[in-house]
Parts: C-alpha cells; structure tokens; sequence
C-alpha cells in the first residue's frame, strides 16, 4: 500500500494486521514514535491522521491510504522546531523525554482545533498522554505558552 | 635514614546508597579544591540552564534502546508462567519453531547456572505468575510474539501464598525451601529501652496502617539488544548502571569484564528498577550468542508491570509514647514486609530511627517471600513506606496533644543523627518546616478552612523526610579541551531523565570558565568512559559532581600553564571567562581556540575523581511537604488541592531541572496515596491490573496546585560543590500529609493507602 508520513509517499507491502505503529517504527525507521502500552491507555505513540490526534498502536496501517500521517519527525526540524518544542526546552517540560513526542503530537493538535486553551482545556485534551515523571505542571506552562507564541507571531 | 611516612593513598570511607551505609574504599584524588561555600561567586552552577539534550527529545531524534536497529536484528518474546506456583513437566517449542521467520528458542539448558529471583533463569519450578519460563526469537516482533503464544506446555500446579497472610499462615505452602520469612527475619534495630520508656510515657498512641504493593510503570519498559562480536559482547541497555550490568553480564557469562561493553544513551525512566542485568538482558545475550545475530529482547507492558520490580507493601503497627508537652519518649514499629519472591529487604523502620529525637526506638521487621514478583528499589525504597506510619502517627499525637503538627516536630527536632551517634554534615530541615510552612500559610489555615457541614470539607497536613542523598566514592571523570576550543566531560554515569549530562557540564563550564554551550557530556559507555556507579540513591550529582570539578580544574591548570607561555605570563594572573582567557589586569586574551589549535594535536586533558565522605557525620537531605486537600463526604473523594513542599539539597547545580525532579516526584507521591496499587487475585495468585488503564498512575487531570521550591545552602561538609541528591526525599512525605489532610477534613483517621473512594 501507499502511505503518506510527513508529506513523504511510501510504498509499503505490509500484512493487513499491522498496526501504523508497527509500521513506523519497524518499516520506516521512524522511531520517534514510542510503543509504551500498545493498547491506548497511555498516548505515548500519539500521531495525527489529516490533522487529528490518534493512538498509533490501535491504528491498523491499512486504514491509513489516503490519509496524511504527521509524526513527530515531521512537525520541526532541530533547525527549525515547532513553537510546542521550543516551549517544551524554555520550560522544562522535559524529563526522561520517552512520553514527550506523543505530548507534543497531542499539544500541536489541541493548538490546532483551539489556538486559545485555557490551562483546563489543556488538561482535558492532554489527559490520556501520560507521563510517570510528573512533568505535567511544565507541560501545561509549555502548550500556554506556545500559544500565545503563535497567536503573536500569526499577529505579526 | 628515617624516611617521612607516605602519606596513603588509599582510605576508607562510608558511603549511603538507598538507606544503608556501605564502607569504601576510595583513592585520594590528586587535589581537593576549596569548596563553592554559599556565597562562592559562580557564574553557571545555580543557572537555570535549559536542558541539554532536551532538542533531541522534543524531536524524536533521542534513540532509545528499543529505537536501536543492528544489521540482522532479531527479536525476542519471553514466554511467561500463567500460574504462581507449580512445576513444568512437558514443554513443546515445536509448533512455534515451524512457524516462518521463527530463529530459534531459548530454554533452560541454553542458560544453565544463570541466577534469576529465588533461583535460575527458566526454573521448571514456577515460584511466580509472570516468572519467565522461555523465550522465542524471530525476525520481527510480531512473528515472535506469534511464535510465543505457539509455545505449549503442561504445568502441574501448586497450592501459591500471594500475601503476607498466606505465606505465614499455618501449613502455608513453601515459597521459599529456606522459609517463607527470611532468615534475619524479624531484624530487630534498637537503642535504648523503649519498651520501659513507654511505661513512663504521659500519652501512648497505637495505630496499625497498611501501604499497598506499587510499581515503577516507567515509560520505557526493561530490554536490551545485544551484538557479539567474537568472543565480546555489546549490550545496550536502558538501565540506572552501566557498570553493574557490565558485572552482572560478565558473571553470567564467564566473560573477562573488558569483553563486555554496556552502552546506555537515553533511557524512558528507571525509578530505582533498572539497577544491573534483568532477565530480558541475559535472554538478549544468550540469544545473540546461540543464534549468532544481534538480538533485541524489550519486555511488553504486561511483562513489565509484573516482573520487574515493584515497591514493597507494609503493615505496620506503631506506638510511640510522649511527655504531656509532645516530646517523644520511646518509638515502636513492628512490622510486616511481604518482599514477592526476591529482591532485598528494603524496611520501614529506619525512617522511625532517623527523623526525631528520640532515646528509645525498638523496631521489629518482618520480611516475607509470597508467590509474586519480586521487589526492587522505587524511589526512596522503605523510608515511603515507613515514613506513611511515622507521619501518620506523629499527626495523631498531634491532635490527642491538641498541638499543632509542625509545632510537635520543632519540639522533637533531631539536631544530631542519633542512630550513628553522629552529627550531620549540614541539616536545614528547620528551615524547609518555617519557609514551607510560610509558604504554604499554615498559621492561617483555620481562616481557609470554609464550611465544615457541606459535602466537600477541607482538611490541611503535612509531613517530613531525611534521605542519605551525600553521594559519595568511587566517581571518576575526564575533562578534554579540543583542538577547537570544545570541552568534553567523560564520565561513565547515566542520566535517567534526571539531567545528570545537563549538571555535570555546569560544573566543568564553571570551573573551566569555559562557555557552557561549548562543553558536551558523553554519558554511558563502559568501553570508554572511567568509572561511576549506579544512577541510584539520589547520590549522581553528589558523587560525580566533584570528580567532574577536580578533572576540570586539573584540565584548566593545563590550559593556563600552556597559556601562560604563549601570553608571556604566569599561570596564576590568569582567569577564564566565557571561554576566554585573560592576564589579570592587563589587556591580553587568548580564547580556549585559539591556546589549543596552537597547541595543535597536544590535548588538554583533566582527570577527577571523587574523594572520601567527610568522617564521623551523617550525609542527607531534607524535605517538609504541606497538603491542603477537599473530601467529598459523600463518595468518599479526594481533591488535593494544593501541596507545599521544601526541600534542602545544599546547593542546587540548576534550579529548573532540580524543581522538575522535585514537582515529579511529588506527583510519584500522589499517586501512592490516592489511587495506585497492584491488584491481586488472593484466591487465583494473579496480579489484576498489569496495564496501565486498570493500574492507576497520575494524569495532567490529578495535578493539585503545586510548589515545590529549595532552601538556600550549600554543604560544603559534604563535598566541595555543596550539593547533594534531590530526586527521592520529596516523594517521602506526600502520602502521609495527604492522608493526615484527609484526617483533617473528616475528624477520622486514614490509615490504609490509597485512598480510593
């Protein structure tokens, strides 16, 4: 099948059970990705499917022809990160950095539907992306003010 | 001819790792430089400095151990005990071999001698549910784990003991053949009589409390992938000791310890569980060896949450007896450990001996194998628990005494460490009880008490800890200058997402005077890296601190003495700012580049290692943490609203990363009060939650309003930067001054964790 990640077409003989994780990781290399539960429960492999937040490890490869897969390679480049990365390193909002790319996934998508969160939409979006070194009072400060970043610099 | 006495080389030294106190032997290094005292004037230690290796994380470029890929990996499934107890009497690997793109399997006779728990790697006898009993390898993981499920055998089962109860109950079925207690058992710690005490005690209080089995859940399961090449083996490797699973894997294998190269670059948390080779270790190795390809073997979640450590469940009855004014007479704990299968007795008690001042204090521990996997350190192993029932208790003395909380402890405050009849290095929990308390408003909390007759009542407690955080040897550390000007630290320590690399460079770019986006810190590597011990015991910074200064301070008189030549002066008028060298009152400078591609390829290289632990005192940390919590009276729920914690790690390398630490372990804290426990099965001995949806650890959603902040101070008894560990004493007191909040708010003591509804 043909799949599309970050803007790039990949031709990709895949078996039909395969899940979009499996495939990242395993067949594309793309191991920002992180498997961590493999049954939703934590949002570490956290990716967008045509601009909506999805569990990668419940989502079956084949289902994704057609659809625009955004992972965490494809939102900034070191060089040229994202203003949800660069708040992440202002604010800490860092620590062991295994749940982070699907942190990151779930804030760019949230800034998306609703460029404007209060600290309480922030923690109902954000919720269902655990973290086990408790950097959520730093996450929280990173997406607000990623925010108010790009409200600013979409102002300019 | 009388010949002066050497000065010796080599000293013992006493060193606390994880609550017990080891003697060591430890080289002196070459120079002790003057301490960084409180009011040393440094220029990048005490900076919030933003992380280093933050820019790989937020982009994914950070490669962990199951992002690592080798030439003709293979991958690994471990094939898992379904019952605790019972013995495998047929096992069939043929279905699974006969699948394509299987490699090979992994069965007792491929690891004979092997230690695993209570007794080899791939046991027939199950002393467990969880335990592994083979493992399979295929060339993709989903193909192993296909392969595993193929795997069939034939059990005969036998009667399990899963709690405490059970194993000691009469005619309990034998978990262990030495005995279901451990031999020591019960460890019997003492001074005074407290027994008599007691008898003259004006106020006695009992109370029996009961702490849940709970589990690390880091992020990144246990694995390793492992290559060899020869007769020497690679194994990359997400743990705490690059150097312990280097020994653990060299034992295991009959390897001399040079052909074994344990790599570690980033890993997704360890919380205590990740100390030396694990099971998914020796499977990647002997699988790598048998099948002569690389092999990665990552434990599933599952397999994580029920076999790769977890914090010990307590019982612990307490008396503690006290004069009509609240200071202590004589202290009581008996207490009942249930370890799982193996592990090591990581006891409540000597948190009761440690944070009061107290003549009399008996404490009896009683630990106990059960057919469940085994413990492992998690944050703070045993002061947790045991703080829980001190605390606890010591808020109820409080209220019989009709005193306040805080007031009960300033009485009974332990200037000295009367349980090594010594004195501290520095102790400033005082302190963090006054700015805590400050902070927090704790004189004013009647006024924001509220309604008491509503269905959410407020209630306010609050709790203390002490660590052994000081550190100590063996650490060591190389400092190099490039040809370019660039600084490496080398130094074989981890960073567990602590920001160990982000620290150690602060302290070479100060003591060099180099600038700090200039210098680089390569963790992990026992090939190429000097030694550093496990990242445990919150003792990294500590320990590796020091000997990173001593190598830089060693590189710097180099670089000036090489200087001075070129400069037409003397090393001693030299100081070096951002990088740049400068004669003292004069004009001249020559940047680090500059001295160094003169140099062309003679490298500028420094050497540090960490020198002995000050004699005669006790090395620790400080914590006192302030809960403000609402109870729904109806259902039972617990909001915590607000925690206050203050801490005293003498001097903070980076305040930001040290508050996360700080802010991260408070959250650890929360969620052993409020909802986090192993569920198991009495009746089946099967654990009912290994997943992290039925297991509860905190989301964005549980984060009360939090402070978490460091008293000013540097301990420069410790060690010469002042610092020492951050990362467990604040996980300590937070579910005893939830619990006691609680208590506040109802008018009825809590005495079990978590508090579920």
């Amino acid at each position: 099948m043909r799949l599309t990640v970050n803007g790039s077409a990949y031709d990709v003989p895949l078996a039909g059970h395969e899940t979009l994780l499996a495939v990242l990781r395993g067949r594309l290399a793309m191991t920002g990705t992180k498997l961590v539960c493999g049954h939703g429960e934590c949002g570490a492999c956290t990716v967008l499917l045509d601009g909506v937040p999805a569990y990668a490890c419940l989502t079956l490869a084949a289902a994704c022809e057609g659809v625009e897969v955004t992972t965490i390679e494809g939102i900034g480049a070191p060089d040229r990160l994202h203003a949800l990365q660069q708040a992440f390193i202002d604010h800490d909002a860092v620590q062991c950095g295994f749940c982070t790319p699907g942190q990151i996934m779930a804030g760019v998508a949230l800034l998306r539907e609703n460029p404007h969160p209060t600290e309480e939409d922030v923690q109902r979006a954000m919720s269902g992306n655990l973290c086990r070194c408790g950097t959520y009072p730093k996450i929280v400060r990173a997406v607000l003010d990623a925010a108010s970043k790009l409200e600013a610099s979409h102002g300019a | 001819m009388a010949h002066e006495p050497r000065p010796r080389r080599f000293v013992s030294t006493k060193v606390e790792v994880e609550g017990r106190e080891e003697t060591k032997i430890v080289e002196l290094p070459d120079r002790t430089p003057e301490p960084w005292g409180p009011d040393a004037e440094l220029t990048v230690v005490g900076q919030r400095v933003a992380r280093m290796d933050a820019l790989e994380k937020v982009t994914g470029r950070a490669r962990y151990t199951a992002d690592l890929h080798r030439g003709g990996m293979l991958f690994a499934v471990i094939v898992r005990a379904p019952v605790p107890a019972g013995t495998v009497t047929r096992m069939d690997t043929a279905a699974a071999l006969a699948i394509p793109g299987v490699r090979g399997v992994l069965t007792a006779d491929d690891v004979r001698g092997i230690r695993h728990e209570a007794g080899h790697l791939f046991d027939a006898t199950i002393h467990y549910a969880g335990q592994p009993l083979c493992a399979v390898c295929a060339d993709t993981l989903d193909v192993a784990h296909r392969a595993a499920a193929a795997v069939t055998m034939e059990i005969t089962p036998a009667p399990h003991a899963v709690t405490a109860e059970q194993a000691l109950a009469e005619g309990a079925p034998v978990v262990r053949a030495g005995g279901n207690r451990t031999r020591n058992s019960p460890r019997i710690i003492k001074r005074g009589d407290a027994a008599q005490a007691l008898r003259e005690a004006d106020v006695v209080i009992t109370r029996e409390y009961r702490t849940p089995v709970v589990l690390h859940t880091a992020l990144e399961p246990h694995g390793a992938v492992a290559e060899w090449e020869a007769d020497r083996v690679t194994v990359w490797e997400s743990t705490q000791g690059i150097f312990m699973t280097r020994t653990d894997v060299a034992r295991a294998f009959g390897l001399p310890l040079s052909h074994v190269r344990v790599m570690k670059d980033y890993m997704g948390g360890g919380f205590g569980a990740k100390n030396g080779a694990s099971a998914s270790t020796y499977i990647a190795v002997a699988l790598a060896r048998k099948l002569g390809r690389p092999v990665r073997c990552v434990l599933d979640r599952k397999g994580e949450q029920v076999d790769s450590g977890n914090r010990s469940a307590t019982v612990q009855r307490v008396t503690i007896g006290a004069r009509r004014d609240g200071r202590l007479v004589a202290i009581l704990l008996d207490a009942i450990v249930p370890l799982g299968i193996g592990g090591w007795q990581a006891g409540p008690a000597r948190i009761y001996h440690e944070l009061y001042q107290c003549p009399n204090v008996h404490t009896s521990e009683t630990f106990v194998y059960t057919n469940a996997g085994a413990m492992s350190s998690f944050r703070a192993p045993g002061h947790t628990e045991g703080a829980f029932g001190l605390e606890c208790t010591m808020n109820a003395l409080a209220r019989e005494l009709q005193l306040d909380p805080l007031e009960l402890r300033i009485r009974n405050y332990a200037a000295d460490d009367q349980s090594r009849a010594r004195r501290y290095s520095d102790k400033q929990l005082d302190d963090c009880y006054e700015m805590g308390a400050q902070r927090f408003g704790w004189d004013a909390r009647e006024s924001r008490r509220g309604d008491r007759t509503g269905r959410w009542r407020r209630g306010f407690g609050m709790a203390s800890a002490t660590w052994g955080a000081g550190g100590g040897p063996p650490a060591y550390a190389t400092v190099r200058i490039n040809r370019d000007g660039s600084v490496e630290v080398l130094t074989g320590a981890q960073d567990l997402g602590t920001g160990s690399r982000t620290v150690f460079a602060q302290v070479a770019a100060e003591t060099l005077g180099a600038r700090l986006a200039t210098v680089r810190t390569v963790l992990g590597d026992t090939e190429r890296l000097p030694f550093a011990s496990n990242s445990w015991g919150s003792i990294t910074t500590a320990s590796v601190g020091p000997a990173v200064r001593v190598a830089a301070e060693e590189a710097r008189s180099r670089l000036f003495e090489a200087a001075a030549a070129m400069m037409d002066a003397v090393p001693e008028d030299l100081e070096a700012r951002e990088s740049v060298i400068h004669v003292r009152g004069g004009a001249r400078t020559m940047t680090f580049a500059e001295v160094c591609d003169k140099l062309g390829d003679v490298m500028i290289i420094g050497q540090g290692s960490r020198g002995p632990n000050p004699d005669g005192a006790t090395l620790a940390a400080f914590c006192a943490e302030f809960a403000e919590v609402l109870v729904d009276v109806e259902t039972g729920r617990v909001r915590v609203e607000r925690l206050v914690a203050a801490q005293d790690s003498g001097r903070i390398i980076n305040p930001t990363l040290a508050e996360s630490q700080l802010e991260g372990a408070i959250l650890q804290g929360l969620g052993y009060a409020l909802f986090e426990e192993r569920a198991m099965d009495a009746a089946l001995g099967l654990p009912l939650n290994p997943n992290m949806h039925d297991y509860k650890i905190p989301t964005m959603r549980d984060v009360p309003h939090l402070e978490a902040f460091f008293v000013p101070g540097a301990d420069t008894t410790a060690n010469h930067t002042g610092a020492k560990g951050v990362a467990e004493p604040p996980i300590i007191p937070v579910a005893p001054a939830i619990a006691s909040a609680v208590a506040d708010a109802l008018g009825v003591e809590v005495t079990e964790i978590p508090l579920t509804p």
